[in-house]
C-alpha cells in the first residue's frame, strides 16, 4: 500500500514536470536557451530516476556543452567541450573552498568515536531535570552538540533514537513529540556551523564561507531555541505528552566520601568540604580527596575570577573599543584551547553561564547549561547585555564594590548572607593612575556575577557537584571544540581550512582523552571520510560541469529575462524562491539542490538588491526542511530503524510536522528581522 | 561465479586504491595542525603548504571516486528508486549507465590525459608562490582516476546485467558504512531485546489513545 503511494507521488511529480516542460517548449521557435530549460527539467527527472547523481549531471553536462558548442563552431565541439571539462574539473580538484570538507567531515567520525554521547545526555537529562519536558529539552540540547559537532545527521538520530527515545518512552512522553524531537534535533547540525551545507553553499555562491558560519550562528540558535520552546510550552501545556521526570530517574550516585559529608555535615558542597576539612578524623577522608573535590567545585569560581579579572583588565586598559575587546578575549579562549590545558580550557563557557545565570532563578545548575549553548560570542555579549540586565535586576548595584577575588573566596562560607548581595560597599580597590576609570557598567557586571556566584555556591549541593562533574566530561569538552573551532574562523585567526584540520587534531585529542582511540577507529574513521568527500566533490564535478553547459547554452539569460519580465517585487521573488527550493527539498536532497539550483538563482540575486550572503543563510534555514519532508525524510527512515515496531512511519511523520513548521516560522523571523543573520557578520565584517 | 570473482577483484583493486589514497586525510590534518602551529608559534610559515595542502585533498577525493562507486556510496536521488524491485533498478541503472557516465567519465579520462600530457611537456610548476612545486603528478590524478573509475563503472555494468538476469543484485564487499546501526548498538550499549520490550510502552499509550477517543465518541 505505502509503496504505491511513494511511487505515485514520483511519478506523477516526473510527470508534471515533463508536462510542463512540453506545453510551455516553443517547439517550432527552439533557441539555445529554450534548450538549456529543456536540460534542467531533464536533470530533475533524470535525477528522480535514481542514477547516481554527480554522473547524471556529468553525462547530461557533456552532451548539451557539445550541443552548444557545435552551433557555434561544429568541427571544434569535441575539443572545446573537452577542454571545457578537465577545467571545470581540475578547477573543482584544486578547490580551496571545498578543501575543509574532508577535514570537517574527519572531525565529525573521529567526535562520534569518541562516543559521549550517552555520557552528553545523562548530563543533560540530570541538569535540566527541573525543566519541563526535560527529557526532550535534553534530547535537544544534545543533538544540537552533537549533530553540530559531527554533521552526520544519520548517525546522531540513530543514537538518540536508542538512547533518548527509550529514556522518553518509558517517562510516558508521547510517541510523536519524541520522535519529532529526535528528528528535528538531529538536523540541526546542517545548519549549526561548522556546517557542510554552508561550505558547499559558499563554494557554488562565491560567499566568503567566513561571513556564512558568522551569519548561520544566531539563526541555528535561534531554531535550536525555538524547538526548545515549544517543547517547554507543550510540557506546561498538555504534561500528559511529555510528563515531568520521576524522582527514581534523577537520582544520582555520590561517591562515598561525598555523601558522607553530605550525611554528617551539610548537603552543600562548600560547608561540607570545610567541615569535612576542620574534622577530617571524624569522618575518616583523606585531605586530597577533599582537595579534588574543592578544586571542581571552585572551578566556576575560577573561571568568573578569570572573567572579570580579565574583564577589568580590558575595561580599564587605556584606548580599547568594545569590539577590539571581543578579539583579544576570544583569542585568548582559543589559545587556551590549543594548548589543551584541561582547567584553562574550561573557563569559558561557565563565564556565560555565570553571566546568564542572574536572568532566571531557581535551579541554577539548568541555566548554566543553557548558558554555555546558547549565548555565545562571550565577548561582545558579555560586554554589551549584561549592564541592562543589571539595572533591571539589581538597583543596589553599587552595593556590590568588592574587590573580585575575595568576594568570590569569601561568599561561600557565609550562606547566611543568601539572597541579597554579599556586603556592604566595602572599599574600591584604588586603581593605577594610568588605567582608565572603571565604567559604572563594570560595577554592574561586578555586582551580578558576585551575586550570582554566591546564589550559585548556596544552592550547590553535592548531587549538583556530580552533576556538574558529568558535564565537565561530556558537555563542555564538546562545546568548547565547537566554540574554538568556529571562533578561530570567525575572529579570523584561521581559515576555515585550518580550523577544520585543528578541529579534527582536537577529534583525535577528543577520541584518545575518552580512550576510544585505535587504528581501528581511525581507519574507519579515514575510509568513511574518503568516501563522503568522494561523494559530494564528484558531485560537484558533475554539477560545475552541467551549470557550464546551462551557461553555455544561455538558459541563464533566459531565466533572468523571463523573472526579470514577471516584475517582481523583491520580497515576491524571495516567496517565490524560496518556495521553490522548499518544494524541491521533497524529492531531491540539500546537495543536489544547492549545486543545481543555487547557480541559477545566485545570479538573479543582485536584480533584486539580495545580499548573497543572506540568500544562503535563508537557503540553509529552508533546506532543514528537506530533512523532515516526507517521503524523503531521511531522519525518519533512520529513526524507525531503531525504534520499537509499533512506532509507524506516520507516527514519525506526524511528530516531525510541528518542527517544520517552526522550521517555516524561523524562516519568516529571518526573514523580517535579518539582523539576527546579518548583525554578527555586519558587526565583524563591516558589510 | 567466474564472472562474480572477476567482479569482486576489481572492486577490490579500487577499494585498495581509494583506501590507500584516503591516509591522505590524516596527514592533511597533521599538515596543516602544524602549518598553523609554525605560523603563529615559530613565525615560520611554508609558501609550499597550500599547493600541497590542495594537492593531497584533490588527490584524496578524485581516487576515491571509483571506491566510492564500488560500494555503491554515490548519493542518488531516492524518491522512487528504493521502491523499484531489483530488475527495474538494474534495468535503469543499465541504461544510464550507457547514457551519462560511460560519455562523461571517458570524456573526462580522455580530456584529462591530454591535459595531463601538456603539463608534463612544459614540465609545469604551480604559480601561486613563486617557485612553486610540480604540479603535473597532480594533473595526472585526473586521467588516472578516470580510467579507475570508468573500470569501475564496466563491473557495475556487469552487475546490472547478472542483476537482470537473475532478478537479484550480486553481493558485494562489505565496508565499513556510515551508519552502522549494529555497530551504534553496540557503542551505546542498547540490545535488540530491549527496543522490543520498549513496544509495551507505544502499545499502552495507543490502547489509552483509541480508549480516550472512544470515551469522547461516547
Amino acid at each position: 500500500m505505502k509503496i504505491r503511494k511513494e511511487l505515485w507521488f514520483g511519478f506523477s511529480l516526473m510527470a508534471a514536470i515533463l508536462l510542463v516542460t512540453v506545453i510551455f517548449m516553443p517547439w517550432s521557435n527552439m533557441q539555445n536557451g529554450h534548450i538549456g530549460l529543456l536540460m534542467l527539467s531533464l536533470v530533475v527527472v533524470a535525477i528522480m530516476l535514481g542514477f547516481p547523481t554527480a554522473f547524471t549531471l556529468m553525462g547530461m553536462g557533456v552532451f548539451f556543452a557539445w550541443l552548444a558548442y557545435r552551433s557555434g563552431n561544429p568541427d571544434l565541439a569535441v575539443r572545446q567541450t573537452l577542454d571545457l571539462m578537465v577545467q571545470r574539473a581540475y578547477s573543482v580538484m584544486s578547490n580551496d573552498v571545498l578543501i575543509s570538507i574532508p577535514l570537517f567531515v574527519f572531525m565529525g567520525y573521529l567526535v562520534e568515536r569518541a562516543n559521549l554521547i550517552s555520557k552528553l545526555f545523562r548530563a543533560l537529562e540530570l541538569a535540566l531535570a527541573r525543566v519541563p519536558g526535560a527529557l526532550a529539552v535534553a534530547t535537544l540540547v544534545t543533538c544540537a552538540i552533537f549533530a553540530t559537532a559531527t554533521g552526520i545527521v544519520g548517525a546522531v538520530v540513530t543514537l538518540m533514537g536508542l538512547l533518548a527515545l527509550p529514556a522518553m518512552l518509558k517517562s510516558g512522553y508521547d510517541v510523536r513529540l519524541s520522535a519529532g524531537v529526535i528528528t528535528a534535533g538531529g538536523c540541526l547540525g546542517i545548519l549549526i556551523p561548522p556546517s557542510v551545507l554552508l561550505i558547499v553553499y559558499g563554494a557554488t555562491a562565491g560567499v566568503s564561507v567566513v561571513q556564512l558560519y558568522a551569519g548561520a550562528f544566531f539563526p541555528g540558535i535561534m531554531l535550536a531555541s525555538l524547538y526548545i520552546g515549544y517543547v517547554i510550552i507543550v510540557a506546561k501545556w498538555k504534561p500528559h505528552l511529555a510528563p515531568p521526570l520521576p524522582m527514581e530517574e534523577r537520582h544520582v550516585d555520590l561517591p562515598a566520601a561525598n555523601e558522607k559529608m553530605r550525611d554528617a555535615i551539610s548537603h552543600r558542597v562548600l560547608p561540607g568540604l570545610i567541615g569535612a576539612l576542620k574534622g577530617s578524623r571524624n569522618l575518616g577522608i583523606s585531605t586530597g580527596v577533599i582537595a579534588k573535590q574543592g578544586f571542581v567545585a571552585l572551578l566556576p569560581a575560577m573561571a568568573l575570577a578569570l572573567f572579570l579579572g580579565f574583564t577589568w583588565h580590558l575595561a580599564t586598559k587605556p584606548v580599547v573599543t568594545n569590539e577590539a575587546a571581543g578579539l583579544v578575549e576570544m583569542g585568548g579562549g582559543i589559545a587556551e584551547e590549543a594548548a589543551e590545558g584541561a582547567s584553562g580550557g574550561l573557563d569559558e563557557p561557565k563565564e556565560e553561564g555565570g553571566l546568564a545565570e542572574p536572568k532566571e532563578e531557581g535551579g541554577l545548575a539548568e541555566p548554566k547549561e543553557e548558558g554555555g549553548d546558547l549565548k555565545e560570542p562571550p565577548a561582545d555579549d558579555g560586554l554589551k547585555e549584561p549592564p541592562a540586565d543589571g539595572v533591571k535586576e539589581l538597583p543596589a548595584a553599587n552595593a556590590a564594590a568588592e574587590p573580585v577575588k575575595s568576594a568570590t573566596a569569601a561568599a561561600p562560607p557565609a550562606p547566611s548572607a543568601v539572597d541579597t548581595a554579599p556586603g556592604p560597599a566595602a572599599g574600591i580597590t584604588p586603581e593605577a593612575a594610568e588605567r582608565r576609570p572603571i565604567p559604572i557598567w563594570y560595577w554592574i557586571v561586578l555586582g551580578v556575577s558576585v551575586t550570582s556566584a554566591v546564589g550559585f555556591y548556596t544552592i550547590f549541593t553535592f548531587v549538583r557537584l556530580e552533576v556538574f562533574k558529568m558535564l565537565l566530561g561530556s558537555f563542555f569538552p564538546l562545546a568548547l571544540m565547537i566554540l574554538a573551532v568556529l571562533g578561530s574562523i570567525v575572529f579570523g585567526f584561521a581559515t576555515p581550512t585550518e580550523a577544520a584540520a585543528l578541529g579534527s587534531a582536537g577529534g583525535f585529542i577528543l577520541a584518545a582523552a575518552y580512550k576510544q582511540l585505535n587504528f581501528g577507529v581511525v581507519k574507519e574513521s579515514v575510509f568513511l571520510t574518503a568516501k563522503t568527500s568522494a561523494m559530494v566533490c564528484w558531485l560537484f564535478v558533475g554539477s560545475s560541469i552541467f551549470s557550464a553547459a546551462f551557461a553555455l547554452l544561455g538558459g541563464q539569460n533566459l531565466v533572468e529575462q523571463w523573472v526579470l519580465s514577471l516584475n517582481m517585487t523583491p520580497l515576491q521573488f524571495m516567496l517565490l524562491s524560496q518556495f521553490i527550493i522548499f518544494i524541491l527539498g521533497w524529492p531531491l536532497e540539500w546537495t543536489e539542490i544547492i549545486v543545481i539550483f543555487m547557480p541559477i538563482f545566485i545570479p538573479l540575486l543582485p536584480h533584486f538588491h539580495v545580499d548573497p550572503l543572506f540568500f544562503g543563510l535563508l537557503v540553509a534555514l529552508n533546506l532543514q526542511t528537506a530533512f523532515l519532508s516526507p517521503p524523503v525524510a531521511m531522519a525518519a527512515f533512520y529513526l524507525k530503524g531503531v525504534s520499537p515496531p509499533h512506532v509507524t512511519l506516520n507516527q514519525i511523520f506526524a511528530g516531525m510536522m510541528p518542527f517544520m513548521v517552526i522550521q517555516v516560522f524561523a524562516l519568516a523571523l529571518l526573514y523580517i528581522f535579518p539582523e539576527i543573520g546579518m548583525w554578527l557578520p555586519g558587526v565583524l565584517y563591516g558589510n | 561465479m567466474q564472472i562474480q570473482n572477476i567482479l569482486l577483484t576489481i572492486d577490490k583493486i579500487s577499494t585498495f586504491i581509494g583506501q590507500a589514497f584516503s591516509w591522505l586525510i590524516v596527514s592533511l590534518t597533521f599538515m596543516i595542525t602544524w602549518e598553523v602551529i609554525s605560523r603563529y608559534a615559530f613565525d615560520n610559515p611554508h609558501p609550499w603548504a597550500f599547493d600541497v595542502m590542495i594537492m593531497m585533498y584533490g588527490s584524496v577525493f578524485m581516487m576515491a571516486g571509483a571506491y566510492t562507486l564500488s560500494k555503491n556510496g554515490h548519493v542518488r536521488g531516492d524518491v522512487l528508486y528504493g521502491f523499484f524491485s531489483p530488475r527495474v533498478q538494474a534495468s535503469l541503472d543499465l541504461l544510464l549507465y550507457f547514457l551519462f557516465f560511460i560519455p562523461g567519465v571517458f570524456a573526462l579520462a580522455w580530456a584529462g590525459y591530454n591535459f595531463a600530457g601538456e603539463a608534463w611537456a612544459i614540465n609545469e610548476h604551480s604559480n601561486v608562490t613563486a617557485d612553486g612545486p610540480p604540479v603535473y603528478p597532480f594533473k595526472t590524478i585526473l586521467p588516472v582516476a578516470g580510467a579507475f573509475l570508468l573500470l569501475q563503472g564496466v563491473v557495475e555494468i556487469i552487475r546490472c546485467v547478472i542483476c537482470i538476469r537473475e532478478g537479484e543484485w550480486p553481493s558485494r564487499e562489505q565496508d565499513v558504512e556510515e551508519v552502522d546501526v549494529e555497530k551504534l548498538k553496540e557503542m551505546v550499549h542498547v540490545k535488540d531485546e530491549d527496543i522490543a520490550a520498549l513496544d509495551r510502552f507505544v502499545v499502552a499509550q495507543e490502547g489509552a489513545h483509541s480508549s480516550a477517543h472512544g470515551g469522547a465518541a461516547k
